[in-house]
């Protein structure tokens, strides 16, 4: 950002922006697959700590502390996975912690990284953009990532005649075999669509409000009023932070629940 | 993945079969979403076909409505299942 103090639009269209390289179809939001890689490469850093350091007997705070989410997983995975394969354990576990962790992102006080990078490129108008389930492409990858999965079991298990058949006669019956290819198709893409939208549109509409709140202070606080608006800007942002909490946890598991339940209507051979 | 799990995948639709469904019940924290998805993604094909056929906008309406025919259909679908589950929960004390 410039020197001079922003205006609302502009402090808002500054954070909505990523830090990209190329253009069009080619266009590759940097901050997005940096910080997304890190979070991944933080799961697998802990695991590996974790895992070589495992206890038998009395569990120390940081295995216990796994092992009760990956006891979470497992059993959603129970309740809602009636077939076996052992794939989707794993696939839950690293779907719900690596959500969880980019929901997380949205956490860290809104300024603080931007500003970071700004005094470290010594470029005042440099983009960051650090939360990546605010950008519709990862949540986009993620659901076509499942839906490419969905595909695959539903070919593996029906067969590729059987899949066929469902697109043909469902759900109006052989008498409507066009109509019926056409609704099947668009539910098959509505899937990937509504996971997607679903968790951007969540996060996203959570990093406004988190903007929105940090407006309060930055546009309205000149001299004593501030003394109003700083500490009301504090406790919204204390309000809103701890209700995200809630939001970004709800939607790691929502994301993870129905990629389960997808995957299960896939096996499923009558489906 | 070795030779034990894999037979544990290609056997998994023979397995657990009798095992009840519940998670499918999850499916209806997303109906609404997948009421509005269905209409999007019809709007989507329809407008994939337009462009290959040059018919804009006659398909993306026409899926379009199909698509919101499709899901009002799908939560019907889902609502009744649930229905059904607690009567039989009910039923089975």
């Amino acid at each position: 950002m410039s020197a001079e103090k922003p205006s609302s639009v502009e402090y808002i269209q500054h954070h909505l922006q990523n830090n990209y390289v190329g253009s069009g179809f080619w266009t590759f939001h940097l901050d997005t697959i940096i910080v997304s890689a890190m979070l991944g490469m933080l799961i697998i850093g802990v695991a590996a700590y974790v895992g070589r350091r495992l206890e038998t007997g009395v569990p120390g705070g940081l295995q216990n502390f796994i092992e009760s989410i990956l006891d979470f997983v497992d059993k959603t995975v129970r309740e809602s996975f009636p077939y076996r394969n052992p794939l989707i354990v794993p696939l839950a576990l690293t779907i719900f912690l690596w959500v969880w962790l980019m929901n997380f992102m949205d956490l860290i006080p809104i300024d603080f990284f931007p500003y970071m990078f700004q005094l470290l490129t010594g470029n005042p108008d440099a983009y960051l953009k650090i939360v990546p389930t605010t950008d519709l492409n990862t949540t986009l990858a993620l659901a076509l990532v499942v839906f490419a999965l969905v595909i695959y079991y539903n070919v593996k298990f029906k067969g590729f005649v059987g899949y066929m058949k469902v697109f043909l006669f469902h759900p109006f019956g052989k008498f409507l075999i066009p109509v019926n290819i056409v609704m099947t198709f668009i539910e098959e893409i509505a899937k990937p669509i509504s996971l997607a939208l679903r968790l951007f549109g969540n996060i996203f509409a959570g990093e406004l409000v988190f903007m929105l709140i940090a407006l309060i202070g930055g546009t309205m606080a000149v001299g004593a009023a501030a003394l109003f608006w700083a500490p009301l800007q504090a406790i919204l942002d204390l309000g809103w932070a701890i209700f995200h909490i809630l939001i970004i946890t709800l939607q790691a598991f929502i994301f993870m629940v129905l990629t389960i339940v997808y995957l299960a209507m896939a096996h499923d051979e009558a489906h | 993945m070795n030779d034990q799990e894999q037979n544990a995948v290609s056997n998994s639709a023979q397995v657990n079969k009798e095992k009840p469904k519940q998670g499918f019940n999850f499916l209806m924290i997303g109906s609404g979403q997948m009421f509005t998805a269905m209409i999007i993604s019809g709007f989507i094909v329809g407008y994939f076909i337009d462009y290959l056929l040059s018919t804009t906008p006659i398909f993306m309406l026409i899926c379009g409505v199909l698509g919101m025919i499709g899901g009002a259909q799908k939560v019907q679908h889902m609502v009744n299942r649930m229905d059904k589950q607690s009567t039989k929960d009910v039923n089975n004390g």
